[in-house]
């Protein structure tokens, strides 16, 4: 520097100097100045030398005009060359001066500049050191600037480095883990997969078949969608299996349900087949389970029966049919039970599916009616139901009538036919009640069997019930006042029925007489079979069959024990028979009500007994109704036969005539034992009714009697017939000292007039019991022409009493001797009339004594008497009538006779007003009737004999021959016509 | 209809009410014990055709109430009758002690010639005893009985009393000790032995009620 101060210094006065050239070179540029300036330094060092000398010699002119003088071709090119340029200038000849000259001016020229320059420099140099200065500044902006540059790009950098590249990889780490997730999902659902079969084993050993069902089909479809594993091919396969078998389970399930049904369980099922979309095959599926459930149980009952009575093993390859015949007749009974019993488990179980369904379909129905496929479905599985239903009952009733068939039932003993009835009737209202059906097929062929086995039975009670008539002895049987046939036990099964129906006619007569009858059914349980045994038992349990009795006789206390003990009579009270004593002689209704009162307060009514009670005792007798042991036969064997209609109804009405025919048989009885000995033939003994009867009787019924040599050809008419019943002869009706046997006759008639009644308080349930109409006729018929002229049998019977105990010969013989010629009016009675009424007064006496061992109702009593004065009667115009000849006088003295006859008689008697007395009368009296009107009286008194009213006519027109004979030819004529005997 | 048979006797069980007579008689006939029975009401009957010594018998048996009310109905049944079982039951000794008045009505009312047998029934339930078999076996000796103990619940010796009575019934007939012909004997011909003895087949007297 110290050098550079000293090159300034020399410098900047050279500069001084060359003022003006300095002044020039400011313009230029500071780099370009330098520059020249160094150049010119070292350049111009060893020309400056030149130069100057120049420069010298121009000292005399000043700096600016020397500056001036400098050569333009100087300033103009940077790599100028002054030495070049000078030399150029000199000319070839060398002239010293000039050359000196020269080089003095240029070095004056030189020294100009450089003082010039130097004084440049030095106004120049401190702005040159502040640009420096700020140069330097900028540089050092610039080195920061340039740092920060770099640092922020190098940061930029490494940003840009580290985002990119660490989220991208996040980003591929997230996909995979993603597609690892997903197949960790498959893999634990493949592994559920595989559990899964072990699931469904467990759950179908639950009986969780929806549940099964439904995870199966989850499961496949997973196993579907997991296709593109390898490993799930086989699974699937697997799977497949699985759900096989699992519809395998359910269709044993399904084929149990038969068995015994399970709602849960059913429902269950309905729910995996739905499912599955199997609904509809389910249904199929299920009629052929129950259809071989009911062919496997039938066999399987029978074959157990078959191997108790068998030791046979080998039982397993016959047919059912055969199998059938090999059960013993002691397990015939069992065994149809146990087949009923098995084969109703069958349909109920039917039955609450159909329930089911039923109820199933309502639910859905009211949630989405709407939806097609759905409906569609369940009506499918309605009309699939019903059509079941009637195959199953077709199946149930060839199985059943297979069995029943395989034996003979003729050789049943009664009660256990009934029985077997019992099983049949019982599953023929299963069958109503099931489908409706009524079982044609099995009623007909039990119809058939039956009707054999009853005919058969018929004919056998008809024998017994004539062994028990010819042995019978007319004894008065014991039994409590109140007796009815409805406490026989042959009745007990009965009882509540006919009761019920007795009661339901009543109030349809109260009310509209339009109610049916055929909700009267004898069986008609409330709520049916299905609801009652739904859930436990069978309707073929014994038990059963009992506590059905029982609730029939809910309503009724049972009375049977009371009857049958060993101490009834005298269960009445004391104050009771006392009752009855008075029994008739007062208001009989007022009585009556007052022993229904009492009655009541023993705990049992009847309402029969008005009938019975209306007495008129004397003593304390049993009150209760007469009847005899054959009485009692004959209605235990009603009760059965009554059993039978109600057990099989299409044979009701063969039994009914049956019935009709033991009553028919006893009346008939009745009346051959007692009437043979009936002194006067009295038409108006016998009702036109009781006659027809008889004669209807006598001709269908009974077997005409033939000779033993004939016995050998009976025709088949014939053998239907029963023989005549011929009285025990224990029986003795000749004893004038017993009335000639009248506590008999009146034992014989009056239990058959309790026979009627007793046939009549079952006649609601008769006529109950046949439907058809043309055959109620039946039963209206044999009501009106057998049972209702029971007691049109008592004036025969009675009149046979009457006939003996008057000697009405002797009566005759003194009427004969009685002079009817007289003129005048006599005012003494004839003698005969005091013989008749001795003998009258010997009956009353005789007839007080029988009545003091045998109850005599006010009716018999009644009766009795009526049939004595008939006879008297009858024989008082016979005897007028044997009187040919007969004045005014006789006339009078007849109707005296027979005036004091009456009035003697209505002292004896209780009975008013006088039965025939009429007839007596009219007699005696035609006598004074004109001989014009005459002809008109005979033509309307046609009850009197030819006899009769030839006497009649002969003593009227004693003296006009001519009207006699022409009378006489019309009674003729009417006997003729058999209008008169 | 009517089935074939040699003989027809009538027999009547009798004795005290409930010795177990009607459930002797259903034993007999239907080979099952009555169960719930009741008393009888008057007479019940039931008839049985069974073979003794090579001939067969049609037994007409008629079953009589015990019960006092029905002596005046059952005593007519007695008439007539070629057998009798007398009834009573060993476990009650008033049964029993009413036998001799039982015999005396059957001898007096039946005949004198009626085969009676005593039977001891309910000989199932022998710890309830109050008759004892010596007892009975003396009161048989000394009324000319022939004496079983039987029981109608098992069924034991009811077939072979009325077996032992016919059969010593035939046995009489054999030796003529009894006339099947005599009215009231209580025997008739069967149709096997119709043709031998049509005039006696019908036994229905004649002498009774024809009108007059």
């Amino acid at each position: 520097m110290a050098v550079m101060g000293d090159f300034k210094q020399k410098f900047s006065g050279l500069l001084n100097k060359l003022g003006n050239q300095s002044r020039l070179s400011l313009s230029s540029p500071s780099e370009e100045v330098l520059k020249p300036i160094s150049n010119e330094g070292f350049v111009s060092t060893p020309s400056k030398e030149d130069v100057k000398p120049p420069e010298e010699p121009a000292e005399i002119l000043s700096d600016d005009e020397i500056l001036e003088s400098v050569e333009k071709e100087y300033f103009k090119e940077l790599d100028f060359d002054p030495s070049r340029h000078e030399l150029k200038k000199i000319g070839e000849t060398l002239i010293c001066d000039e050359i000196l000259s020269h080089s003095e001016r240029l070095h004056r020229q030189q020294k100009v500049v450089s003082k010039k320059v130097l004084s440049q420099i030095l106004t120049n140099q401190r702005a040159c050191n502040e640009e420096f200065e700020r140069i330097q500044n900028l540089q050092s902006i610039l080195r920061e600037t340039l740092s920060i540059c770099r640092d922020g790009r190098s940061k930029l950098n490494t940003g840009k480095q580290q985002l990119t590249t660490t989220s991208l990889g996040i980003l591929a780490n997230y996909r995979k883990r993603q597609l690892l997730r997903g197949i960790l999902h498959s893999l634990n659902t493949i592994k559920t997969l595989q559990r899964s079969e072990e699931h469904i084993q467990v759950l179908l050993s639950e009986s969780r078949y929806e549940d099964a069902i439904s995870e199966l089909l989850e499961c496949q479809s997973a196993a579907t969608s997991l296709k593109r594993f390898a490993c799930v091919a086989a699974l699937s396969g697997k799977l497949v299996d699985t759900l096989v078998m699992t519809e395998e389970q359910l269709d044993v399930a399904l084929g149990k349900i038969c068995e015994k049904f399970d709602e849960t369980l059913y429902g269950q099922l309905q729910a995996a087949y739905a499912l599955l979309g199997k609904t509809q095959a389910a249904m199929d599926q299920l009629h052929m389970h129950f259809t071989s459930a009911i062919q496997n149980t039938a066999l399987k009952v029978i074959k157990s029966f078959v191997g108790k009575s068998e030791s046979v093993v080998a039982t397993s390859g016959k047919q059912y049919n055969e199998l059938c015949k090999k059960v013993k007749e002691e397990n015939f009974i069992p065994c149809l039970q146990e087949l009923c019993s098995s084969l109703w488990r069958i349909v109920c179980s039917h039955h609450r599916v159909a329930l089911w369904h039923q109820k199933h379909t309502v639910d859905k129905g009211t949630n989405k009616g709407a939806d097609l496929e759905v409906s569609f479905t369940n009506e499918y599985i309605r009309q699939k139901l019903e059509s079941m239903q009637a195959r199953i009952w077709q199946d149930v009733q060839a199985r059943f009538s297979t069995y029943l068939f395989s034996t003979d039932l003729a050789s049943f003993k009664f009660d256990n036919f009934l029985q077997v009835l019992g099983f049949v009737h019982r599953l023929m209202e299963v069958g109503e009640e099931f489908c409706g059906s009524q079982s044609e097929e099995l009623q007909k062929s039990v119809r058939l069997q039956s009707e054999n086995y009853f005919a058969k039975y018929h004919a056998g009670c008809l024998e017994e019930l004539r062994i028990f008539l010819e042995n019978e002895s007319w004894t008065h049987c014991p039994v409590k006042s109140d007796f009815t046939c409805l406490q026989l036990q042959e009745f007990r099964s009965l009882r509540g029925v006919i009761q019920n129906i007795g009661l339901h006619e009543q109030q349809k007569l109260q009310q509209s007489p339009d109610s049916s009858n055929q909700s009267q059914d004898s069986n008609s349980v409330a709520g049916g079979y299905f609801s009652r045994f739904s859930e436990s038992g069978t309707p073929f349990d014994l038990a059963n069959f009992d506590l059905q009795e029982e609730d029939i006789l809910a309503n009724i206390s049972d009375e049977a024990s009371g009857y049958f003990s060993d101490d009834s009579d005298e269960e009445v009270p004391e104050e009771l028979k006392g009752d009855f004593v008075d029994e008739g002689h007062g208001d009989p209704s007022v009585h009556t009500s007052q022993v229904a009162v009492r009655f009541e307060n023993c705990g049992r009514v009847r309402f029969e007994q008005k009938k019975v009670t209306r007495s008129k005792g004397r003593s304390s007798l049993p009150k209760g109704p007469l009847l005899t042991n054959t009485t009692l036969t004959v209605l235990r064997h009603c009760g059965k036969y009554l059993q039978m209609s109600r057990l099989l109804r299409t044979v009701a009405m063969d039994v009914i005539i049956c019935l009709s025919q033991l009553f028919q048989y006893y009346l008939y009885a009745v009346h051959a034992f007692f009437t043979t000995d009936l002194a006067v033939s009295q038409p108006n003994l016998y009702s036109v009714k009781l006659q027809a009867a008889l004669k209807r009787i006598n001709a269908e019924l009974i077997r005409p009697e033939k000779q033993p040599s004939a016995m050998v050809q009976i025709n088949q008419d014939d053998k239907k017939k029963v023989p005549q019943p011929h009285i025990s002869p224990i029986v003795n009706i000749n004893d004038p000292e017993s009335l000639f046997g009248l506590s008999e006759r009146v034992v014989a008639v009056e239990s058959l007039v309790f026979l009627a009644d007793q046939l009549d308080s079952i006649r609601p349930y008769l006529e109950h019991l046949v439907r058809h109409e043309p055959r109620k006729h039946y039963i209206q018929q044999f009501y009106l022409q057998m049972v209702s002229v029971a007691s049109d049998l008592r004036l025969p019977v009675y009149a046979c009493i009457s006939g003996r105990a008057l000697d009405l010969r002797t009566m005759l013989n003194m009427m004969a001797r009685v002079n009817w010629e007289i003129k005048e009016v006599s005012s003494q009675h004839s003698p005969y009339v005091d013989s008749v009424l001795r003998d009258m007064q010997i009956f009353s006496m005789r007839l007080e004594e029988a009545a003091s061992h045998l109850f005599i109702s006010k009716d018999v009593h009644n009766t009795l008497w009526e049939a004595l004065v008939i006879v008297c009667c009858s024989t008082f115009v016979e005897g007028f009538s044997n009187a040919k000849k007969c004045a005014t006088g006789g006339r009078a003295l007849m109707q005296l006779d027979f005036t004091q006859f009456i009035s003697k008689l209505e002292k004896l008697t209780t009975l008013r007003p006088i039965p025939h007395k009429e007839y007596v009368e009219l007699y005696v009296k035609a006598y004074y009737i004109p001989e014009e009107q005459l002809e008109k009286w005979i033509r309307e008194h046609t009850q009197y004999s030819s006899k009769h009213l030839q006497t009649l006519i002969q003593c009227a027109c004693q003296n006009n021959k001519k009207t006699r004979q022409r009378l006489s030819g019309v009674i003729e004529e009417m006997e003729r016509l058999g209008l008169i005997k | 209809m009517s089935e074939s048979y040699d003989y027809l006797f009538k027999f009547l069980v009798i004795g005290s009410a409930g010795a177990g007579k009607s459930c002797i008689l259903h034993q007999f006939i239907e080979s099952k014990f009555k169960d719930n029975s009741s008393h009888t009401i008057g007479v019940e009957f039931g008839s049985k055709i069974v073979k003794v010594g090579g001939k067969s018998v049609k037994l007409q048996i008629w079953d009589t109430a015990g019960q006092e009310r029905f002596r005046s109905v059952t005593r007519s049944y007695y008439r007539g009758a070629a057998g009798a079982l007398l009834v009573y039951d060993i476990t009650s000794r008033d049964s029993f002690n009413a036998l001799s008045n039982w015999l005396r009505d059957a001898r007096s009312l039946a005949g004198p010639n009626i085969v009676i047998l005593l039977v001891g029934n309910k000989k199932d339930l022998d710890a309830k005893r109050e008759v004892t078999f010596l007892e009975a076996s003396k009161f048989a000796q000394e009324n000319e009985l022939i004496f079983l103990e039987s029981s109608a619940k098992t069924g034991e010796n009811v077939e072979e009393s009325f077996l032992k009575c016919s059969k010593t019934i035939l046995s009489k007939i054999e030796t003529g000790e009894l006339d099947p012909e005599r009215i009231g004997s209580g025997i008739q011909y069967g149709d096997l032995k119709h043709l031998q003895t049509n005039n006696t087949a019908r036994r229905q007297p004649d002498c009774v009620c024809r009108p007059l």
